[in-house]
């Protein structure tokens, strides 16, 4: 073969590359992947396809730790008493018909709604209580029954709950509880959660789950509401998001439920009108453990804290760690969903904008001088977890440069969160960038800062060295649950908060910010930045 | 020869043994346990020792170890996954099947593509057949997997239409990962055949058989390229290990569920049964295949057929 019949050959097939590649369709491609052409589809048996990052750990809802299986398994398969109204805020009844409260707070009775379980099963106050005293024997929601003492079913129909103490909070483990049925989690014994069941209430029942290959859900046709518009369902997971922002693009995926905010350009180019970007409930924060003995306990100096917490430009942060799209953070929650949580438009606590000259006045304040901020004070390590998806490892990094600006010098450290977090509540830290909300009520800031807290006590403020009145501050965690009363708890956790931010230990970063799209052939219905609920969806005629 | 394959499969026990006492030994020394990863942030820590207890997580390292080593190879228990309880084997298995169908795939398409390249290459030295093949080389060896994949999924998915961009259905899910898999294998097979049969082709005994006057092709074919072989046999059972290892990448990028992404989606809930069960069937896998080609190198290679054959082996 000669040289010219070689490159002719090369540049034909070059050609040919080039013509196919042209030949692509940009929108709305008509045809399934392999060039059929798409037949006519009965709604019946259309497919929705939702995006998983990760297979689902478990058909349980009470193994389910990662929001994307809570988001399939607390809400389309299984029911609580209450459902949350995350758009507008507040609870409202679901498998509860009916609520009497007693005078002192102490007792609830909760009377069922005529509702049945996927296995056809009739809904029984017995099945609650099953459902309670099993979650309650689970000391991954200790945060919320602990203050239950007691239930009991009076009838087949009526379910009494006795507390310790008043406890305005209780709307949220109503929401939180689900109802199982007695008899197939006790058929089924170690295998629930392995296997499919029907052992929930919800509008979606599970077909196939296999931690290999996916999850599959059909509509429920008995379902005590009325059977869903989505007939069937299938969870595809796909970890990397550029993959996933493809499949959406090829229309093989129908709702992207959290999407990626680095590709959220692409995906609204794609999406047309069918997107949304909400404020999400979940705000990330750093916490300063002012008893660290770095560098001679220079944490437990009020005066560097502050200088810290203005040194930070939130802004900046949101830029790195969610792609612009989110929110500079000042609340404990964001007010607009919670109605107890103190809004930062009342002015009733402190904020820290970023002001890099009076962080560098702090200092000197604290005693450094010029030559030492020029050297750069050690402050130690910045920590956090979350090494896969690196957006909070991101905001580390912002700080340590807004930290480097003023005059003071920090490491950072990320890891998963099974390595961190153990090292949060051990108070074995520094600094560090912390996840929490995902909660509507405000009494939830009782996990961070009460002594008696069994959950994500990330500041130690019960000490003889504590920057705070730590007994009001337990005083006030307590006074807000007491009560039903918005306008007293408000006022009770404006001083709360106002504490907290007084003592630069823990300062709001950014809100991150919601994004959902969606096929054309879908109407979502209402929208919900966490919970979607597929019984609301419906294929557009 | 059997001797040598009995003696080789006899190696396996100590690699094993090896490899579960390193991967043990790193996971004692991370911090974090699957009792907290599991019951979450509001557990008590009470709580949380007593669900490590239930898992034999708190044993002193040599007791856990051996407990694990005694249950695998007299029970072949592997355990029950911390985060999904379910039996260790019955999740690593069918993702181990994926992943060895992908790797297989992989090495074949490597192979097929980079060794008939490198013969040539070799063969036409200085031409264009062998420098426009060199140059695409170069950069494919060069190219990481994930970027193929990217860029597969752009053209052969989105804008082309033609391949379904995630899943295991069918063989066309396989197509792209396969690809983005086994080209720069491909690329090393191919610089690594032409250099093997240059080498060949200048030994005395491939000029000995041209003064024969022995026909081109049969030098070629006959002389050269069997003992050129030997190295690239080598180079194709490492380059399957490294894709059983390695396909994490595609994997991930083509939603297919393997074992290198369940390795690494586990490790952040600190699954230890899951992640070391599954890097034991790798490093087995990894070693039986290097087993197979020693086997073949004996076959390929009559000078190790004949020393084991002298000693009745």
């Amino acid at each position: 073969m000669n040289k010219k019949r070689l490159l002719s050959l090369l540049l034909m097939f070059l050609m040919l590359v080039s013509v196919l590649a042209g030949c692509g369709q940009t929108t709305e491609p008509s045809e399934e992947p392999g060039g059929t052409e798409t037949p006519a589809v009965n709604p019946d048996e259309e497919i929705l396809t939702i995006r998983k990052t990760a297979s689902l750990q478990s058909t349980d809802w009470e193994a389910t730790t990662n929001t994307f299986d809570m988001q399939i398994m607390w809400v389309q398969v299984f029911e609580s008493l209450y459902t949350i109204d995350e758009a507008a805020g507040g609870y409202q009844n679901q498998l509860a018909k009916e609520v009497a409260i007693s005078d002192d707070g102490l007792t609830y009775t909760v009377t069922l709604q005529d509702a049945s379980f996927q296995n056809g099963d009739p809904l029984k106050a017995s099945d609650v209580v099953f459902s309670y005293k099993r979650a309650m024997e689970n000391s991954r929601f200790n945060y919320v029954t602990s203050m239950i003492k007691s239930v009991e079913a009076t009838d087949d129909k009526t379910v009494v709950f006795t507390l310790d103490y008043p406890y305005s909070a209780i709307s949220h483990t109503f929401w939180s509880i689900k109802i199982s049925s007695e008899r197939e989690v006790t058929e089924q014994g170690e295998a629930f959660g392995t296997v499919p069941h029907t052992a929930a209430t919800g509008p979606y029942i599970i077909t196939e789950y296999d931690v290999a290959s996916g999850l599959k859900l059909k509509a429920n046709e008995n379902y005590w509401k009325g059977v869903p518009n989505i007939k069937n369902v299938e969870y595809i997971v796909i970890s990397d998001d550029a993959a996933a922002v493809i499949a959406f693009e090829n229309d093989e995926l129908e709702y992207l439920p959290d999407a990626p905010l680095s590709e959220w350009e692409s995906l609204v180019a794609a999406s047309g009108e069918n997107n949304s970007l909400t404020k999400g409930n979940n705000i990330r924060f750093m916490a300063i453990n002012y008893l660290s003995p770095t560098n001679n306990n220079i944490l437990g100096n009020l005066k560097v804290r502050e200088a810290i917490f203005y040194a930070i430009n939130k802004d900046n942060i949101n830029a790195a760690a969610a792609s612009g799209y989110g929110a500079p953070a000042y609340e404990y929650m964001p007010h607009e969903y919670v109605a107890t949580s103190p809004s930062f438009e009342d002015g009733g606590f402190k904020i820290y904008d970023y002001d890099p000259e009076k962080a560098k006045s702090m200092l000197k304040e604290a005693g450094f001088t010029d030559a030492q901020i020029a050297e750069g004070i050690d402050v130690g390590t910045l920590m956090t977890y979350g090494a896969a998806t690196a957006e909070k490892a991101k905001a580390t990094q912002v700080i340590q440069a807004n930290l480097a600006e003023v005059g003071l010098k920090c490491e950072i450290y990320v890891a998963e969160a099974a390595q961190v977090t153990p090292k949060l509540y051990a108070q074995d830290y520094d600094m560090c960038i912390f996840g929490d909300s995902g909660n509507y009520d405000f009494n939830n800031i009782r996990q961070q800062v009460h002594s008696e807290s069994t959950g994500m006590y990330v500041v130690k403020y019960a000490d003889e060295k504590s920057p705070l009145d730590y007994k009001r501050l337990e005083e006030l965690v307590a006074l807000g649950v007491s009560t039903a009363d918005v306008d007293a708890r408000l006022d009770y956790y404006t001083e709360l908060w106002s504490m907290v931010m007084d003592s630069a230990t823990i300062l709001p970063l950014y809100h991150n910010p919601v994004g959902i799209v969606w096929s054309s052939k879908l109407d979502p219905g209402g929208l919900s930045p966490t919970y979607y609920h597929i019984y609301n969806f419906k294929w557009v005629e | 020869m059997y001797r040598y394959v009995i003696k080789r499969l006899l190696f396996l026990i100590p690699t094993i043994l090896g490899v579960t006492l390193i991967i043990y030994a790193v996971m004692s020394i991370t911090p974090g346990d699957p009792g907290r990863a599991m019951l979450g942030t509001s557990a008590l820590q009470a709580d949380v020792d007593a669900y490590n207890a239930a898992l034999g997580y708190n044993l002193p390292f040599p007791i856990k170890y051996f407990n694990y080593v005694k249950a695998m190879v007299i029970d072949q228990d592997f355990g029950f996954s911390y985060l999904t309880k379910q039996p260790v084997f019955d999740e690593i298995w069918p993702r181990f099947l994926e992943t060895l169908k992908l790797a297989f795939l992989g090495v074949f398409i490597a192979a097929s593509v980079g060794i008939p390249f490198g013969i040539y290459a070799a063969v036409k030295q200085y031409s264009l057949w062998d420098t426009v093949p060199s140059l695409v080389a170069f950069f494919m060896a060069a190219f990481p997997s994930f970027v193929l994949g990217l860029l597969f999924l752009y053209f052969f998915s989105l804008k082309l239409n033609l391949l379904p961009s995630y899943g295991i259905g069918s063989f066309e899910h396989y197509i792209m990962p396969a690809l983005a898999i086994s080209i720069p294998p491909a690329a090393q097979n191919m610089r690594f055949t032409k250099s093997s049969m240059l080498e060949a082709i200048r030994q005395d005994y491939v000029r000995t058989a041209r003064a024969k006057g022995a026909a081109e092709r049969t030098v070629v074919w006959k002389h050269a390229l069997r003992n050129a072989l030997l190295p690239v046999v080598t180079q194709i059972g490492l380059s399957l290990g490294v894709l059983i290892a390695g396909a994490v990448v595609a994997e991930k990028i083509f939603s297919i569920p393997g074992i290198g992404s369940l390795i690494v989606d586990r490790i952040a809930y600190k699954d230890e049964p899951v992640i070391i069960a599954g890097t034991i069937l790798i490093s087995i896998c990894f070693t039986l295949v290097m087993l197979l080609v020693d086997i073949i190198y004996a076959f390929v290679d009559p000078r190790i057929r004949a020393k084991y054959s002298n000693t009745k082996g």
